[in-house]
């Protein structure tokens, strides 16, 4: 049984139509990319699941507990927020706090965990991330890189059922991107859910076991990264692609 | 013929003001306190554009802004004592206008007009903390409050101690109005002092140099907490936390 069920999920801009009807299952222990062109809702998707942004329409299915995505509900946003964590493109550390407070933040807050607990667990998140010698580091005194580690840092540290990550490594200078890439594939590989929006390509090749091409709200296309980009039967996902140079099919290049 | 200028006055004086320090300081630490929390919440209206209480707030800080503090004074002076009247007369109650200790009108005027000006640097401070982090605080789980106190409060005071600072100190020289209410503190006593001896400028000079002081005193305190509060210029070297 799948982990999280969408269901229907609408979100509009005014007449814009951004998410039309979206239906996603994801498998515990699954990492999904998003791809697909810009402004075709990828992150919407994703702040939708999160209910950063309120969809009009739509239904998720995650822990075995129901919870329409328009409730008003206080409480049943706070529980559908426990059991999804967001990383961010922008990273949004609290920046009047360290790397160390940074992760403990959510667990003594939110979960309610004593503060020498949360501090053991913040610790042990951030030596997974390789930040253990910056705990007491200010987001300021951070790279862009480390200050993104943290954040899958406090990302992690709340056990969330799914990982959002939304373009995690978009505004980050190129060589610090790997080191970020290295930080998610590590969590894919301990068995946490994903599900990421990323222009990685050949990251998201390596790493994702399954791919989700998203255009004009709808999922155009839903594989395995072979059958998405060794065999892409959908005209439009092989025009995406050969706009990125990953279909190596001459057939199509200019 | 006596001395033009008495210089020894000037500080004889300083400790008969003195006595009336604590009224200077009562005003200044309530009308503070009000200002703040009545700021914050002028703050949190405009921020949440609550409709109809956002129209009074924006008409509230214009009419104070706009009209000296003086003026102010003068109105509360008067106008309590007219509302109660009023109120009494359709209530049929008989509170009783004189029951009123005066320092009460100086410090809801102050108050009122310290909360005003801070409102708008709460505002900004607090729309000052980046929206990402707040919708990563909501990602975490965090209810509103917990957001508001932990994630935008301490980020927020932050940016506005500074200006918080400066308004303080004009809240410290604004308490010399308060006379205009029958308060007497230390400008009101400077006053007395000087209808005996006649000896007005020396009782000025000695009241100038008092405020200096405090106003250097709170320049200082909010340089080091401003300091206290702010993220370090340099990385700390293993600081646990």
């Amino acid at each position: 049984m799948s982990v999280v069920e969408i269901r229907g999920l609408c979100k509009k801009y005014g007449s814009n139509v951004v998410l039309d009807h979206v239906d996603l299952d994801i498998e515990e222990g699954d990492v999904v990319a998003i791809i697909g062109p810009s402004g075709t809702g990828k992150s919407t998707l994703l702040r939708s699941i999160n209910l950063l942004e309120k969809p009009e329409e739509g239904t998720i299915r995650i822990n075995n507990k129901e919870i329409n995505l328009t409730t008003r509900s206080a409480k049943e946003k706070l529980e559908l927020r426990r059991y999804t964590e967001m990383v961010f493109q922008q990273f949004n550390l609290f920046k009047n706090r360290t790397a160390l407070e940074n992760v403990m933040e959510g667990l003594t807050v939110v979960k309610k965990i004593k503060k020498s607990e949360a501090k053991t667990i913040a610790e042990k998140q951030l030596e997974k991330v390789g930040m253990g010698d910056r705990l007491s580091h200010y987001p300021r005194h951070l790279s862009g890189g480390q200050q993104q580690r943290v954040a899958i840092a406090r990302a992690l540290a709340m056990e969330p059922k799914l990982l959002l990550m939304d373009e995690p490594t978009s505004a980050l200078d190129p060589e610090l991107v790997s080191e970020v890439l290295v930080t998610i594939k590590k969590a894919a590989t301990e068995g946490n859910t994903i599900l990421l929006v990323t222009h990685e390509m050949n990251f998201v090749k390596n790493v994702a076991n399954r791919i989700i091409f998203l255009e004009n709200g709808k999922i155009v296309a839903d594989g395995t990264p072979k059958q998405i980009f060794d065999n892409p039967d959908n005209e439009r996902l092989k025009e995406f692609l050969v706009k990125i140079h990953m279909l190596e099919n001459t057939e199509y290049a200019i | 013929m006596s001395k033009i200028f008495d210089w020894q006055l000037v500080f004889t004086e300083i400790p008969l003001l003195l006595k009336y320090l604590p009224v200077t300081i009562q005003l200044t630490l309530i009308a503070l306190i009000i200002g703040w929390v009545a700021g914050l919440l002028i703050a949190i209206v405009k921020i949440h554009r609550i409709p109809v209480l956002q129209q009074l707030c924006t008409l509230f800080v214009s009419v104070v802004r706009g009209t000296p503090i003086i003026v102010q004074l003068y109105l509360t002076y008067f106008g309590i004592p007219i509302f109660l009247k009023y109120y009494n007369f359709y209530n049929g109650t008989s509170y009783n206008v004189n029951g009123i200790p005066p320092i009460i009108f100086a410090i809801v005027a102050l108050g009122l007009n310290q909360s005003a000006f801070d409102s708008e640097t709460i505002r900004a401070a607090i729309q000052s903390v980046e929206k990402g982090q707040v919708e990563a605080a909501k990602s975490l789980g965090m209810n509103g409050l917990q957001i508001f106190f932990r994630v935008l409060l301490p980020q927020a005071v932050t940016v506005a101690i500074p200006s918080l600072g400066n308004s303080l100190i004009g809240l410290v020289k604004g308490t010399s109005l308060a006379f205009t209410c029958s308060v007497v503190e230390i400008t009101a006593q400077g006053k007395i002092l000087a209808g005996n001896s006649y000896r007005y400028f020396e009782v000025y000079c000695s009241l100038a140099i008092i405020y200096w002081v405090i106003t250097i005193f709170i320049e200082r305190l909010f340089t080091y907490i401003e300091k206290k509060m702010s993220v370090p210029e340099q990385i700390a070297e293993k600081k646990e936390a």
